[in-house]
Protein backbone atom coordinates (compact mmCIF):
# COMPACT_ATOMS: atom_id res chain seq x y z
CA UNK A 1 0.00 0.00 0.00
CA UNK A 2 2.90 2.36 0.87
CA UNK A 3 4.48 1.75 -2.45
CA UNK A 4 1.13 2.39 -4.30
CA UNK A 5 0.59 5.61 -2.46
CA UNK A 6 4.38 6.24 -3.51
CA UNK A 7 3.62 5.39 -7.00
CA UNK A 8 0.57 7.25 -6.80
CA UNK A 9 2.67 10.33 -6.32
CA UNK A 10 4.11 10.14 -9.76
CA UNK A 11 1.28 8.70 -12.05
CA UNK A 12 -1.99 10.82 -12.48
CA UNK A 13 -4.42 9.91 -9.50
CA UNK A 14 -7.90 9.25 -11.27
CA UNK A 15 -10.84 10.88 -10.42
CA UNK A 16 -11.71 8.47 -7.48
CA UNK A 17 -8.97 8.86 -5.86
CA UNK A 18 -8.50 12.36 -5.99
CA UNK A 19 -12.22 12.69 -4.79
CA UNK A 20 -11.21 10.23 -2.22
CA UNK A 21 -7.83 12.89 -1.30
CA UNK A 22 -10.20 15.86 -0.66
CA UNK A 23 -12.12 13.73 1.38
CA UNK A 24 -9.14 12.39 3.84
CA UNK A 25 -8.66 16.38 3.89
CA UNK A 26 -12.05 17.11 4.98
CA UNK A 27 -12.14 14.43 7.32
CA UNK A 28 -15.18 12.72 6.14
CA UNK A 29 -13.35 8.99 7.38
CA UNK A 30 -13.49 10.09 10.93
CA UNK A 31 -16.68 8.81 12.55
CA UNK A 32 -17.56 8.45 16.28
CA UNK A 33 -16.59 6.82 19.28
CA UNK A 34 -19.77 4.71 18.98
CA UNK A 35 -21.20 2.24 15.93
CA UNK A 36 -24.54 1.45 15.31
CA UNK A 37 -24.67 -2.25 13.93
CA UNK A 38 -26.26 -1.29 10.46
CA UNK A 39 -23.12 0.82 10.01
CA UNK A 40 -20.46 -1.78 11.11
CA UNK A 41 -19.95 -2.22 7.28
CA UNK A 42 -18.85 0.43 6.07
CA UNK A 43 -16.08 0.66 9.01
CA UNK A 44 -12.86 -0.02 8.30
CA UNK A 45 -11.19 -0.12 11.78
CA UNK A 46 -11.55 1.18 15.34
CA UNK A 47 -8.39 3.82 16.03
CA UNK A 48 -6.68 3.51 19.41
CA UNK A 49 -8.60 6.40 20.85
CA UNK A 50 -11.96 4.52 20.05
CA UNK A 51 -12.68 6.62 16.86
CA UNK A 52 -14.32 4.11 13.82
CA UNK A 53 -12.71 4.75 10.58
CA UNK A 54 -14.70 4.87 7.70
CA UNK A 55 -13.78 3.15 4.53
CA UNK A 56 -14.13 5.92 2.06
CA UNK A 57 -13.96 3.45 -0.96
CA UNK A 58 -17.83 2.58 0.11
CA UNK A 59 -18.76 5.80 1.10
CA UNK A 60 -17.97 6.74 -2.62
CA UNK A 61 -19.74 3.63 -3.92
CA UNK A 62 -22.68 5.46 -2.22
CA UNK A 63 -22.51 8.72 -3.79
CA UNK A 64 -22.39 7.29 -6.17
CA UNK A 65 -25.61 5.24 -5.88
CA UNK A 66 -26.97 8.50 -4.40
CA UNK A 67 -26.55 10.48 -7.84
CA UNK A 68 -28.07 8.24 -10.17
CA UNK A 69 -31.13 8.02 -7.91
CA UNK A 70 -31.63 11.87 -7.82
CA UNK A 71 -30.63 11.97 -11.60
CA UNK A 72 -33.25 9.40 -11.71
CA UNK A 73 -35.94 11.92 -10.88
CA UNK A 74 -37.38 13.95 -13.90
CA UNK A 75 -38.71 17.18 -12.53
CA UNK A 76 -35.46 17.97 -10.17
CA UNK A 77 -37.96 20.90 -8.27
CA UNK A 78 -39.07 17.44 -6.40
CA UNK A 79 -36.36 16.97 -4.37
CA UNK A 80 -36.15 18.53 -0.78
CA UNK A 81 -32.18 18.87 0.55
CA UNK A 82 -32.66 19.59 4.10
CA UNK A 83 -30.04 20.31 7.17
CA UNK A 84 -31.02 21.75 10.46
CA UNK A 85 -27.49 21.66 11.81
CA UNK A 86 -25.93 25.10 10.91
CA UNK A 87 -22.82 23.64 9.59
CA UNK A 88 -24.82 21.63 7.21
CA UNK A 89 -27.04 25.10 5.94
CA UNK A 90 -24.59 26.59 3.44
CA UNK A 91 -24.06 23.31 1.49
CA UNK A 92 -27.70 22.54 1.14
CA UNK A 93 -28.47 25.94 -0.55
CA UNK A 94 -25.80 25.48 -3.11
CA UNK A 95 -26.43 22.24 -3.75
CA UNK A 96 -30.12 23.27 -4.39
CA UNK A 97 -28.80 25.88 -6.27
CA UNK A 98 -26.93 23.71 -8.71
CA UNK A 99 -29.08 20.77 -8.89
CA UNK A 100 -32.37 22.33 -9.42
CA UNK A 101 -33.49 21.07 -5.95
CA UNK A 102 -35.46 22.54 -3.07
CA UNK A 103 -33.84 23.22 -0.33
CA UNK A 104 -35.12 23.75 3.38
CA UNK A 105 -32.32 25.25 5.65
CA UNK A 106 -33.15 25.50 9.72
CA UNK A 107 -36.17 24.24 11.30
CA UNK A 108 -38.26 21.57 9.41
CA UNK A 109 -42.25 22.43 10.78
CA UNK A 110 -44.22 19.31 11.85
CA UNK A 111 -46.13 18.54 8.94
CA UNK A 112 -44.73 19.89 6.14
CA UNK A 113 -45.25 16.47 4.28
CA UNK A 114 -48.39 15.26 5.39
CA UNK A 115 -50.56 18.60 6.63
CA UNK A 116 -52.34 19.08 3.26
CA UNK A 117 -53.75 22.25 4.66
CA UNK A 118 -50.24 24.28 5.94
CA UNK A 119 -49.09 26.48 3.28
CA UNK A 120 -45.42 25.14 3.56
CA UNK A 121 -47.31 21.67 2.59
CA UNK A 122 -45.43 20.14 -0.38
CA UNK A 123 -44.89 16.36 -1.54
CA UNK A 124 -41.75 15.81 -2.73
CA UNK A 125 -40.52 12.50 -4.48
CA UNK A 126 -36.94 12.27 -2.52
CA UNK A 127 -35.40 13.59 0.71
CA UNK A 128 -31.75 13.95 1.14
CA UNK A 129 -30.87 14.59 4.40
CA UNK A 130 -27.62 15.75 6.47
CA UNK A 131 -27.98 13.84 9.88
CA UNK A 132 -30.80 11.12 10.77
CA UNK A 133 -30.27 12.23 14.39
CA UNK A 134 -31.06 15.95 14.03
CA UNK A 135 -33.82 15.53 11.15
CA UNK A 136 -35.44 12.85 12.22
CA UNK A 137 -38.58 14.64 12.11
CA UNK A 138 -38.52 14.99 8.20
CA UNK A 139 -37.74 11.15 8.09
CA UNK A 140 -40.64 10.44 10.23
CA UNK A 141 -42.94 12.09 7.48
CA UNK A 142 -41.43 10.94 4.92
CA UNK A 143 -42.30 7.47 6.31
CA UNK A 144 -45.76 8.36 5.77
CA UNK A 145 -45.79 9.65 2.90
CA UNK A 146 -43.99 6.61 0.80
CA UNK A 147 -40.99 9.38 0.19
CA UNK A 148 -37.40 7.97 -0.40
CA UNK A 149 -34.85 9.12 1.93
CA UNK A 150 -31.28 9.69 1.03
CA UNK A 151 -28.93 10.33 4.50
CA UNK A 152 -25.27 10.67 5.12
CA UNK A 153 -24.55 8.73 8.51
CA UNK A 154 -22.18 9.00 10.73
CA UNK A 155 -21.37 5.69 12.44
CA UNK A 156 -23.88 5.98 15.19
CA UNK A 157 -26.31 7.02 13.14
CA UNK A 158 -29.81 5.04 13.10
CA UNK A 159 -30.75 3.94 10.21
CA UNK A 160 -34.62 3.36 10.26
CA UNK A 161 -36.24 4.63 7.40
CA UNK A 162 -32.94 5.30 5.78
CA UNK A 163 -33.17 4.06 2.16
CA UNK A 164 -29.36 5.46 0.82
CA UNK A 165 -27.42 5.83 4.01
CA UNK A 166 -23.77 7.52 2.79
CA UNK A 167 -21.76 6.53 5.30
CA UNK A 168 -19.70 9.84 6.36
CA UNK A 169 -18.60 12.42 8.62
CA UNK A 170 -21.77 14.38 9.26
CA UNK A 171 -19.90 15.70 12.09
CA UNK A 172 -17.23 18.50 10.85
CA UNK A 173 -17.99 21.66 8.68
CA UNK A 174 -15.81 20.67 5.95
CA UNK A 175 -16.95 17.23 5.50
CA UNK A 176 -20.43 17.95 5.06
CA UNK A 177 -19.38 20.57 2.93
CA UNK A 178 -17.11 18.12 0.82
CA UNK A 179 -19.72 15.64 0.59
CA UNK A 180 -22.71 17.92 -0.93
CA UNK A 181 -19.96 19.00 -3.34
CA UNK A 182 -18.77 15.75 -4.31
CA UNK A 183 -22.45 14.66 -4.75
CA UNK A 184 -23.62 17.88 -6.76
CA UNK A 185 -20.94 17.05 -9.01
CA UNK A 186 -21.86 13.51 -9.65
CA UNK A 187 -25.35 14.80 -10.60
CA UNK A 188 -24.27 17.24 -12.78
CA UNK A 189 -21.86 14.82 -14.84
CA UNK A 190 -24.16 11.78 -14.98
CA UNK A 191 -26.61 14.78 -16.23
CA UNK A 192 -24.13 15.65 -19.03
CA UNK A 193 -24.02 19.36 -17.69
CA UNK A 194 -20.06 18.33 -17.02
CA UNK A 195 -17.42 16.36 -18.68
CA UNK A 196 -16.39 13.87 -16.51
CA UNK A 197 -12.86 14.81 -17.79
CA UNK A 198 -13.00 18.30 -16.70
CA UNK A 199 -12.35 19.72 -12.96
CA UNK A 200 -15.70 21.81 -11.93
CA UNK A 201 -14.42 25.25 -11.92
CA UNK A 202 -16.80 25.85 -8.99
CA UNK A 203 -15.33 25.56 -5.40
CA UNK A 204 -15.39 23.16 -2.58
CA UNK A 205 -14.81 26.23 -0.52
CA UNK A 206 -18.44 27.92 -2.01
CA UNK A 207 -19.96 24.77 0.04
CA UNK A 208 -18.19 25.16 3.42
CA UNK A 209 -20.10 26.76 6.64
CA UNK A 210 -18.80 30.38 7.32
CA UNK A 211 -19.31 31.62 10.74
CA UNK A 212 -20.55 34.90 10.90
CA UNK A 213 -18.34 36.94 12.12
CA UNK A 214 -15.97 35.16 10.03
CA UNK A 215 -17.75 36.22 7.12
CA UNK A 216 -17.80 40.06 8.57
CA UNK A 217 -14.37 39.73 8.69
CA UNK A 218 -13.25 38.81 4.84
CA UNK A 219 -15.45 41.34 3.57
CA UNK A 220 -14.22 43.86 5.31
CA UNK A 221 -10.45 43.19 4.76
CA UNK A 222 -11.40 42.95 0.87
CA UNK A 223 -12.80 46.87 1.44
CA UNK A 224 -10.18 47.93 3.09
CA UNK A 225 -7.56 46.64 0.25
CA UNK A 226 -8.58 48.55 -2.97
CA UNK A 227 -8.82 51.91 -0.73
CA UNK A 228 -5.83 53.42 -2.36
CA UNK A 229 -6.43 52.36 -5.29
CA UNK A 230 -9.91 54.25 -5.29
CA UNK A 231 -8.19 57.74 -4.18
CA UNK A 232 -6.27 58.19 -7.69
CA UNK A 233 -8.96 57.70 -9.71
CA UNK A 234 -12.23 58.49 -7.44
CA UNK A 235 -14.16 60.12 -10.58
CA UNK A 236 -14.10 57.13 -12.65
CA UNK A 237 -14.73 54.98 -9.34
CA UNK A 238 -18.27 57.46 -8.40
CA UNK A 239 -19.55 55.96 -12.41
CA UNK A 240 -18.34 52.63 -11.50
CA UNK A 241 -19.74 52.50 -8.09
CA UNK A 242 -23.64 53.32 -9.95
CA UNK A 243 -23.23 50.76 -12.98
CA UNK A 244 -22.18 47.67 -10.81
CA UNK A 245 -24.56 48.30 -8.52
CA UNK A 246 -27.66 48.74 -10.40
CA UNK A 247 -26.71 45.89 -12.99
CA UNK A 248 -25.97 43.20 -10.42
CA UNK A 249 -26.74 43.73 -6.59
CA UNK A 250 -27.28 40.22 -5.65
CA UNK A 251 -24.49 38.63 -8.03
CA UNK A 252 -21.45 37.31 -5.40
CA UNK A 253 -18.31 38.92 -5.95
CA UNK A 254 -15.60 38.30 -8.32
CA UNK A 255 -12.37 37.02 -7.67
CA UNK A 256 -11.56 34.01 -9.99
CA UNK A 257 -8.78 32.88 -8.88
CA UNK A 258 -9.84 33.08 -5.71
CA UNK A 259 -6.41 33.39 -3.86
CA UNK A 260 -7.24 35.30 -1.04
CA UNK A 261 -10.70 35.99 -0.89
CA UNK A 262 -11.16 32.33 -1.22
CA UNK A 263 -14.11 32.36 0.96
CA UNK A 264 -15.56 36.09 -0.16
CA UNK A 265 -17.03 34.98 -3.46
CA UNK A 266 -19.57 33.88 -1.92
CA UNK A 267 -21.87 35.65 0.43
CA UNK A 268 -24.29 34.69 2.81
CA UNK A 269 -26.81 32.69 0.37
CA UNK A 270 -29.90 34.37 1.17
CA UNK A 271 -28.14 37.52 -0.47
CA UNK A 272 -29.52 39.03 2.56
CA UNK A 273 -26.19 39.40 3.47
CA UNK A 274 -24.86 40.98 0.44
CA UNK A 275 -27.20 44.05 0.52
CA UNK A 276 -26.34 44.52 4.01
CA UNK A 277 -22.28 43.92 3.64
CA UNK A 278 -22.64 46.18 0.99
CA UNK A 279 -24.74 48.91 1.54
CA UNK A 280 -22.63 50.69 3.20
CA UNK A 281 -19.70 50.23 0.93
CA UNK A 282 -21.45 52.91 -1.72
CA UNK A 283 -21.95 54.88 0.86
CA UNK A 284 -18.68 55.83 1.78
CA UNK A 285 -17.85 56.68 -1.65
CA UNK A 286 -15.67 53.94 -2.02
CA UNK A 287 -15.90 51.31 -4.96
CA UNK A 288 -17.56 48.47 -3.99
CA UNK A 289 -14.72 45.94 -3.38
CA UNK A 290 -15.91 43.47 -5.55
CA UNK A 291 -13.40 43.64 -8.66
CA UNK A 292 -10.69 44.78 -5.95
CA UNK A 293 -7.68 42.13 -6.59
CA UNK A 294 -7.80 42.68 -9.88
CA UNK A 295 -7.78 46.28 -10.27
CA UNK A 296 -10.06 49.00 -12.34
CA UNK A 297 -10.16 47.80 -15.71
CA UNK A 298 -12.53 47.71 -17.92
CA UNK A 299 -12.02 43.59 -17.45
CA UNK A 300 -13.13 43.58 -14.31
CA UNK A 301 -16.75 44.30 -15.54
CA UNK A 302 -16.74 41.80 -18.36
CA UNK A 303 -15.67 39.23 -16.32
CA UNK A 304 -18.02 40.23 -13.18
CA UNK A 305 -21.31 39.31 -15.55
CA UNK A 306 -19.67 35.95 -16.56
CA UNK A 307 -19.66 35.03 -13.04
CA UNK A 308 -23.17 35.73 -12.98
CA UNK B 1 -74.12 19.43 40.49
CA UNK B 2 -74.67 15.91 40.12
CA UNK B 3 -78.43 16.44 39.39
CA UNK B 4 -77.88 19.59 37.21
CA UNK B 5 -75.21 17.44 35.10
CA UNK B 6 -77.86 14.65 35.00
CA UNK B 7 -80.72 17.15 33.89
CA UNK B 8 -78.00 18.70 31.24
CA UNK B 9 -77.21 14.91 30.21
CA UNK B 10 -81.43 14.45 29.78
CA UNK B 11 -82.01 17.45 28.28
CA UNK B 12 -79.45 16.63 25.57
CA UNK B 13 -80.61 12.97 24.64
CA UNK B 14 -83.95 14.69 24.61
CA UNK B 15 -82.60 17.41 21.99
CA UNK B 16 -80.77 14.40 19.97
CA UNK B 17 -84.44 12.57 20.16
CA UNK B 18 -83.90 10.42 17.12
CA UNK B 19 -80.72 9.28 17.80
CA UNK B 20 -81.20 8.73 21.36
CA UNK B 21 -83.81 6.59 21.25
CA UNK B 22 -82.54 4.49 18.23
CA UNK B 23 -79.01 4.29 19.29
CA UNK B 24 -79.02 0.64 18.97
CA UNK B 25 -78.13 1.10 15.23
CA UNK B 26 -79.92 0.84 12.58
CA UNK B 27 -82.02 3.98 12.90
CA UNK B 28 -80.98 7.10 10.73
CA UNK B 29 -79.71 5.52 7.49
CA UNK B 30 -78.29 8.80 5.76
CA UNK B 31 -78.19 8.42 2.30
CA UNK B 32 -75.75 10.28 0.35
CA UNK B 33 -75.29 13.40 2.52
CA UNK B 34 -77.37 16.45 2.24
CA UNK B 35 -77.97 18.23 -0.61
CA UNK B 36 -79.81 21.20 0.90
CA UNK B 37 -78.54 24.86 0.35
CA UNK B 38 -75.15 23.66 0.30
CA UNK B 39 -74.31 23.31 -3.13
CA UNK B 40 -71.66 25.68 -4.08
CA UNK B 41 -69.05 23.94 -1.52
CA UNK B 42 -69.67 20.53 -2.57
CA UNK B 43 -69.32 21.60 -6.84
CA UNK B 44 -66.05 23.26 -6.75
CA UNK B 45 -63.42 20.63 -5.46
CA UNK B 46 -59.72 22.45 -5.31
CA UNK B 47 -57.58 19.81 -5.02
CA UNK B 48 -54.49 20.52 -2.11
CA UNK B 49 -52.49 16.67 -3.26
CA UNK B 50 -51.04 16.04 -5.58
CA UNK B 51 -52.92 12.65 -6.66
CA UNK B 52 -56.02 15.07 -5.78
CA UNK B 53 -54.53 16.97 -8.93
CA UNK B 54 -54.28 13.63 -11.21
CA UNK B 55 -57.67 12.23 -9.65
CA UNK B 56 -59.64 15.40 -11.12
CA UNK B 57 -57.97 15.60 -14.44
CA UNK B 58 -58.86 11.99 -14.88
CA UNK B 59 -55.58 10.07 -14.99
CA UNK B 60 -56.46 8.19 -12.49
CA UNK B 61 -59.52 6.52 -13.11
CA UNK B 62 -59.71 3.34 -10.98
CA UNK B 63 -58.85 3.48 -7.18
CA UNK B 64 -56.80 0.52 -7.38
CA UNK B 65 -54.32 1.82 -9.00
CA UNK B 66 -53.92 3.60 -5.37
CA UNK B 67 -53.79 0.81 -3.70
CA UNK B 68 -51.14 -0.11 -5.66
CA UNK B 69 -48.56 1.59 -4.57
CA UNK B 70 -49.84 2.55 -1.29
CA UNK B 71 -50.89 6.11 -1.64
CA UNK B 72 -52.02 7.99 1.53
CA UNK B 73 -55.51 9.33 0.03
CA UNK B 74 -55.93 13.15 2.25
CA UNK B 75 -59.37 14.27 0.11
CA UNK B 76 -61.99 12.81 0.08
CA UNK B 77 -63.42 13.48 -2.82
CA UNK B 78 -61.09 11.86 -4.48
CA UNK B 79 -62.78 8.72 -3.14
CA UNK B 80 -66.19 10.22 -4.43
CA UNK B 81 -65.15 10.63 -7.65
CA UNK B 82 -63.31 7.26 -8.07
CA UNK B 83 -66.27 4.86 -6.38
CA UNK B 84 -68.91 6.15 -7.31
CA UNK B 85 -71.69 4.31 -5.79
CA UNK B 86 -70.72 5.07 -2.44
CA UNK B 87 -73.93 4.47 0.29
CA UNK B 88 -73.38 5.51 4.12
CA UNK B 89 -74.57 4.79 7.33
CA UNK B 90 -75.04 5.70 10.36
CA UNK B 91 -74.40 2.76 13.17
CA UNK B 92 -74.65 4.64 16.12
CA UNK B 93 -74.53 8.00 17.99
CA UNK B 94 -73.44 7.99 21.61
CA UNK B 95 -72.76 10.72 23.70
CA UNK B 96 -69.82 11.17 25.61
CA UNK B 97 -69.57 13.33 28.33
CA UNK B 98 -66.60 15.09 30.32
CA UNK B 99 -66.81 16.17 33.17
CA UNK B 100 -65.94 20.27 34.12
CA UNK B 101 -65.96 22.22 36.92
CA UNK B 102 -69.47 23.31 35.90
CA UNK B 103 -70.58 19.96 34.36
CA UNK B 104 -70.25 17.71 31.93
CA UNK B 105 -69.09 18.84 28.07
CA UNK B 106 -71.15 16.46 26.24
CA UNK B 107 -70.01 15.12 22.47
CA UNK B 108 -71.82 12.99 20.16
CA UNK B 109 -69.51 10.55 18.64
CA UNK B 110 -70.91 8.95 15.64
CA UNK B 111 -70.01 5.44 13.79
CA UNK B 112 -70.59 5.54 10.07
CA UNK B 113 -69.72 2.60 7.34
CA UNK B 114 -69.58 3.27 3.73
CA UNK B 115 -69.24 0.98 1.05
CA UNK B 116 -70.53 0.12 -2.82
CA UNK B 117 -71.35 -3.20 -2.21
CA UNK B 118 -69.11 -4.59 -3.99
CA UNK B 119 -65.59 -4.88 -2.49
CA UNK B 120 -65.10 -1.51 -1.21
CA UNK B 121 -65.65 -0.62 2.88
CA UNK B 122 -64.73 2.19 4.98
CA UNK B 123 -65.30 3.11 8.13
CA UNK B 124 -65.42 6.64 9.95
CA UNK B 125 -65.86 7.36 13.75
CA UNK B 126 -65.86 11.27 14.61
CA UNK B 127 -66.79 13.19 17.73
CA UNK B 128 -68.51 16.51 17.77
CA UNK B 129 -69.94 18.71 19.73
CA UNK B 130 -73.10 18.60 17.35
CA UNK B 131 -74.87 15.60 16.03
CA UNK B 132 -74.59 16.76 12.60
CA UNK B 133 -71.51 17.94 12.30
CA UNK B 134 -70.22 14.65 13.76
CA UNK B 135 -72.25 12.55 11.25
CA UNK B 136 -71.09 14.62 8.24
CA UNK B 137 -67.07 14.51 9.78
CA UNK B 138 -67.59 10.52 10.07
CA UNK B 139 -68.46 10.13 6.22
CA UNK B 140 -65.59 12.46 4.94
CA UNK B 141 -63.33 10.14 7.74
CA UNK B 142 -65.07 6.80 6.20
CA UNK B 143 -64.36 7.59 2.40
CA UNK B 144 -60.95 8.37 3.39
CA UNK B 145 -60.46 5.15 4.85
CA UNK B 146 -62.05 2.82 1.87
CA UNK B 147 -60.77 -0.37 1.86
CA UNK B 148 -60.77 -2.90 -1.14
CA UNK B 149 -62.48 -6.65 0.18
CA UNK B 150 -61.00 -10.08 -1.35
CA UNK B 151 -63.75 -12.06 -2.64
CA UNK B 152 -63.67 -15.58 -3.34
CA UNK B 153 -65.70 -18.91 -3.50
CA UNK B 154 -66.75 -21.92 -1.22
CA UNK B 155 -65.81 -24.29 -3.66
CA UNK B 156 -66.56 -24.82 -7.04
CA UNK B 157 -65.33 -21.89 -9.01
CA UNK B 158 -69.24 -20.90 -10.81
CA UNK B 159 -70.05 -17.55 -11.19
CA UNK B 160 -68.89 -14.62 -9.56
CA UNK B 161 -66.81 -14.57 -5.92
CA UNK B 162 -69.48 -14.62 -3.28
CA UNK B 163 -67.90 -15.72 -0.04
CA UNK B 164 -64.68 -14.89 1.93
CA UNK B 165 -61.29 -16.56 0.34
CA UNK B 166 -59.98 -18.27 3.51
CA UNK B 167 -60.95 -17.84 7.07
CA UNK B 168 -59.91 -14.67 8.61
CA UNK B 169 -60.10 -12.74 11.95
CA UNK B 170 -59.87 -9.72 12.83
CA UNK B 171 -59.58 -8.36 16.43
CA UNK B 172 -59.99 -4.64 18.31
CA UNK B 173 -60.26 -4.04 21.78
CA UNK B 174 -61.13 -7.28 23.52
CA UNK B 175 -63.51 -8.13 20.60
CA UNK B 176 -62.31 -10.46 17.66
CA UNK B 177 -64.57 -11.17 14.43
CA UNK B 178 -63.94 -14.64 12.84
CA UNK B 179 -65.05 -15.08 9.24
CA UNK B 180 -65.36 -18.21 7.52
CA UNK B 181 -66.47 -18.88 4.16
CA UNK B 182 -69.76 -20.45 3.64
CA UNK B 183 -71.58 -21.91 0.34
CA UNK B 184 -73.52 -19.76 -1.92
CA UNK B 185 -77.13 -19.56 -0.24
CA UNK B 186 -76.07 -19.06 3.11
CA UNK B 187 -77.03 -15.66 3.54
CA UNK B 188 -74.53 -13.65 6.00
CA UNK B 189 -74.81 -14.82 9.53
CA UNK B 190 -73.65 -12.75 11.94
CA UNK B 191 -75.64 -10.19 14.55
CA UNK B 192 -76.97 -7.20 13.06
CA UNK B 193 -73.85 -4.81 13.56
CA UNK B 194 -71.49 -6.68 11.66
CA UNK B 195 -73.90 -7.47 9.02
CA UNK B 196 -74.64 -4.08 8.18
CA UNK B 197 -70.92 -3.86 7.49
CA UNK B 198 -70.45 -7.10 5.51
CA UNK B 199 -73.33 -5.97 3.29
CA UNK B 200 -71.68 -2.80 2.33
CA UNK B 201 -68.43 -4.97 1.20
CA UNK B 202 -70.58 -6.94 -0.83
CA UNK B 203 -70.20 -10.34 0.62
CA UNK B 204 -73.12 -12.64 -0.13
CA UNK B 205 -72.21 -15.69 2.02
CA UNK B 206 -70.37 -15.68 5.11
CA UNK B 207 -70.36 -17.58 8.34
CA UNK B 208 -69.12 -15.49 11.78
CA UNK B 209 -67.80 -16.31 15.16
CA UNK B 210 -67.34 -13.55 17.84
CA UNK B 211 -65.66 -13.40 20.94
CA UNK B 212 -65.33 -10.35 23.94
CA UNK B 213 -67.45 -7.44 24.80
CA UNK B 214 -69.52 -7.53 21.40
CA UNK B 215 -71.75 -5.31 23.28
CA UNK B 216 -69.24 -2.05 22.62
CA UNK B 217 -70.46 -1.02 19.13
CA UNK B 218 -66.87 0.62 18.58
CA UNK B 219 -65.04 -1.99 19.11
CA UNK B 220 -66.97 -4.48 17.10
CA UNK B 221 -67.87 -2.41 14.39
CA UNK B 222 -63.62 -1.48 13.67
CA UNK B 223 -63.26 -5.75 14.55
CA UNK B 224 -64.79 -6.44 11.57
CA UNK B 225 -63.20 -3.48 9.67
CA UNK B 226 -60.33 -4.89 10.49
CA UNK B 227 -60.88 -8.40 9.51
CA UNK B 228 -62.06 -7.14 5.93
CA UNK B 229 -58.57 -5.65 5.64
CA UNK B 230 -56.80 -8.69 5.96
CA UNK B 231 -58.64 -10.46 2.76
CA UNK B 232 -56.05 -8.71 0.87
CA UNK B 233 -53.28 -9.18 3.34
CA UNK B 234 -53.41 -13.14 2.85
CA UNK B 235 -50.93 -14.58 0.45
CA UNK B 236 -52.46 -17.07 -1.68
CA UNK B 237 -50.66 -19.22 -4.58
CA UNK B 238 -51.91 -16.88 -6.84
CA UNK B 239 -49.71 -14.09 -5.40
CA UNK B 240 -46.74 -16.67 -5.84
CA UNK B 241 -45.44 -15.02 -8.95
CA UNK B 242 -43.16 -12.36 -9.43
CA UNK B 243 -44.73 -8.87 -9.19
CA UNK B 244 -44.16 -6.79 -12.30
CA UNK B 245 -43.36 -3.22 -10.86
CA UNK B 246 -44.93 -0.17 -12.39
CA UNK B 247 -44.25 3.21 -12.58
CA UNK B 248 -46.14 5.29 -9.52
CA UNK B 249 -48.70 7.96 -10.95
CA UNK B 250 -46.01 10.48 -9.55
CA UNK B 251 -43.58 9.44 -11.71
CA UNK B 252 -45.55 9.10 -14.60
CA UNK B 253 -47.39 12.40 -14.93
CA UNK B 254 -44.08 14.25 -13.16
CA UNK B 255 -44.61 16.49 -15.90
CA UNK B 256 -48.68 17.21 -15.66
CA UNK B 257 -47.86 18.03 -12.09
CA UNK B 258 -45.07 19.95 -12.45
CA UNK B 259 -47.12 22.54 -14.11
CA UNK B 260 -48.23 25.04 -11.29
CA UNK B 261 -51.93 25.37 -9.97
CA UNK B 262 -53.21 28.99 -10.95
CA UNK B 263 -55.94 30.41 -8.96
CA UNK B 264 -55.94 28.33 -6.12
CA UNK B 265 -55.25 30.89 -3.20
CA UNK B 266 -58.16 33.26 -4.55
CA UNK B 267 -61.05 31.11 -3.50
CA UNK B 268 -59.98 28.71 -1.04
CA UNK B 269 -63.31 27.40 0.61
CA UNK B 270 -60.87 25.25 3.19
CA UNK B 271 -59.41 26.48 5.94
CA UNK B 272 -55.45 27.18 5.40
CA UNK B 273 -53.64 26.79 8.69
CA UNK B 274 -49.97 28.85 8.51
CA UNK B 275 -47.20 27.17 9.17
Amino acid sequence: MAAAAGGGAVRALSQKEQDIQMMLAADVHLGTKNCDFQMERYVFKRRTDGIYIINLGKTWEKLQLAARVIVAIENPQDIIVQSARPYGQRAVLKFAQYTGAHAIAGRHTPGTFTNQLQTSFSEPRLLILTDPRTDHQPIKESALGNIPTIAFCDTDSPMRYVDIGIPANNKGRNSIGCLFWLLARMVLQMRGTILPGHKWEVMVDLFFYRDPEEAKEQEEEAAAAPDFAAITDYQGAEQWGAEQWTSDVAVPPVAPTGADWGAAPAPVPTGDGWDQAGAPVPADGVVPPVAAPTGWDQAAQPTAQGWE
Amino acid sequence: MADRGGQRGGDRGGFGRGFGRGGRGDRGGRRGGRRGGRQQEEEKWVPVTKLGRLVKEGRINKIEEIYLHSLPVKEHQIVEQLVPGLKDEVMKITPVQKQTRAGQRTRFKAFVVVGDCDGHVGLGVKCAKEVATAIRGAIILAKLSVVPVRRGYWGNKIGQPHTVPCKVTGKCGSVTVRMVPAPRGSGIVAARVPKKVLQFAGIDDVFTSSRGSTKTLGNFVKATFDCLMKTYGFLTPEFWTETKYVKTPFQEFTDLLAKPTKGLLIDAPTETVEA
